[in-house]
């Protein structure tokens, strides 16, 4: 049987799309065909249970008895990976209770396959959140996103400055989320369905919509980026043994 | 398929290379086929298309996504409606990164419609470039090469290579120059019924007026019909 997977979608700061990743991460191991569940920490109203309402469970990550649905079930659920989207201000101590509770110890043993997809803002303040999160994953696949959603400018940065912190973390890979046209967006927002199911121009009933053709095509091009983008770190090899060629037609 | 539902876009990268006047000849001639027609103009300046056809044009503009929308939604929309759109050389790059980023040629032949375009070749190097990034980018429109004779004689067959189904080169004769004062006036239609009445043009010109419309109107008949044929080979294969 192969090994469970945890994603952990998260960053310090508010605003800087952990959701909207954590979304496209769901919509691409659906179209990998990888059995997911989702838990999202944005208790008790969560913006990402709306979209993915079928597999996603609200939790308070700071309760034990939530701590325990999450981690006792890796090995029994259905599901092949988990992707827990980390509510704004959590990741560390998120990082700290699963330090704590002996989850980054059994990743490093090679029980459980382990990654950070760590948000990234523009502020040097994101790049201070880094060498708070290193000490904790440990041998985890980090993954620092760049995520443009927001017209968030990365160019201020200084590269020596933005390496210092990069390479605090052993083996981390950047991924950069390409900004989605705002009426997109907003669009997907309004019909609250899998960004996916969107493209296929289908409602949030599984029924035919009406969405406009240009903001699919606007949707299915950047899904196809930002898939493009997990496709290069090899996030499918990472969570699971086997994969399905040519998935981006799902998107069409 | 065929051109009852169809879009067929006119475009160059070049100006004055009489995509304006294929757009026009076009509209006028399915409007005396008595096929639905409408029109989109892209394009800036004198003589726009929206000039000569103020009542079957919309000017259209695609900078921003719901000028877009209000454009390339209609565009696959398979209502039995003829549509043509004349790019300017203006929004040529804009136009075909929009379609191509949005996958209108898929989607165009998904819903049952024929997307065709009909490139003006000149003989610059940009031109060439441009047909060449176009056939890469859309592989499942119909790519037919028009050849304006009023351009000069064809030479240029190798770097414009009909692609797609049911594609060829079309030929546009060239207009005789006692035309064209006429032809380039607006209000002036090809598909005007009263034409042969009209006072202000000689009898000779009439007669030439409308042994060059002969020729038009078969090459777009022979595209119309090669369009048809290739598609319906496609559908005994599958």
């Amino acid at each position: 049987m192969a090994k469970p997977a945890v994603i952990l979608v998260g960053a310090d700061k508010g605003g800087v799309g952990k959701t909207t990743v954590s979304r496209t991460l769901l919509d691409y191991f659906s179209a990998h065909h990888i059995p997911t569940r989702a838990f999202d920490t944005e208790a008790p109203r969560g913006t990402l249970k709306r979209f993915h309402p079928g597999v996603t469970e609200i939790v308070d990550v700071t309760q034990i008895a939530d701590q325990m649905k999450i981690f006792d079930t890796l090995g029994s659920a259905d599901a092949k990976v988990t992707v827990i989207d980390v509510r704004a201000g959590l990741l560390s101590p998120t990082l700290q209770a699963l330090n704590d509770i002996g989850f980054i110890d059994s990743a490093k043993k090679g029980q459980i396959t382990f990654a950070v997809f760590h948000i990234l803002g523009p502020s040097i303040a994101s790049l201070e959140e880094i060498s708070q999160t290193a000490e904790f994953v440990g041998d985890a696949s980090y993954f620092l996103v760049k995520n443009h959603i927001n017209e968030t400018s990365f160019f201020d940065w200084d590269p020596a400055t933005y390496n210092s912190y990069f390479n605090q973390i052993k083996g981390a890979q950047d991924l950069t989320i390409p900004k989605l046209n705002e009426m997109a967006t907003e669009q997907v927002e309004v019909a609250s369905v899998p960004y996916v199911q969107f493209v296929a121009n289908k409602n949030a009933k599984g029924e035919a919509a009406n969405f406009s053709f240009v903001l699919r095509g606007y949707v299915r091009h950047w899904l196809g980026q930002v898939w493009g983008e997990f496709d290069r770190v090899k996030l499918n090899e990472l969570v699971a043994s086997k994969s399905e060629s040519n998935v981006r037609q799902a998107a069409s | 398929m065929s051109f009852h539902n169809s879009v067929i876009i006119v475009a160059s990268p070049r100006p004055r290379v009489g995509k304006t006047l294929l757009a026009r000849l076009l509209v006028d001639y399915y409007t005396q086929e008595q096929r639905q027609v409408r029109a989109f103009d892209l394009s800036n300046g004198e003589g726009s298309l929206a000039d000569f056809l103020p009542q079957q044009v919309t000017v259209s503009a695609i900078d921003g996504v719901s000028g877009q929308m209000a454009l390339f939604d209609l565009l696959v929309t398979a209502d039995e409606i003829v549509k043509i759109v004349d790019v300017g050389h203006e929004s040529y790059e804009s136009f075909f990164t929009v379609a191509h980023r949005i996958g209108f040629a898929d989607e165009a032949r998904k819903r049952g419609i024929a997307p065709v375009i009909l490139f003006m070749i000149s003989p610059d190097r940009a031109a060439a470039d441009a047909y060449r990034g176009m056939n890469a980018r859309f592989r499942r429109a119909t790519l037919s090469p028009v050849h304006n004779e009023m351009l000069g004689p064809n030479q240029l067959r190798d770097r414009f290579p009909p692609a797609g189904l049911g594609a060829a080169l079309l030929r546009m004769p060239a207009l005789a120059p006692g035309l064209r004062k006429y032809v380039e006036t607006p209000p002036f239609s090809f598909a005007d019924t009263q034409l042969a009445n009209a006072k202000h043009i000689p009898l000779d010109v009439h007669i030439e007026l409308q042994r060059w419309l002969r020729k038009m109107h078969l090459e777009f008949r022979e595209l119309d019909l090669r369009v048809l044929l290739a598609d319906l080979q496609a559908s005994i294969r599958l």
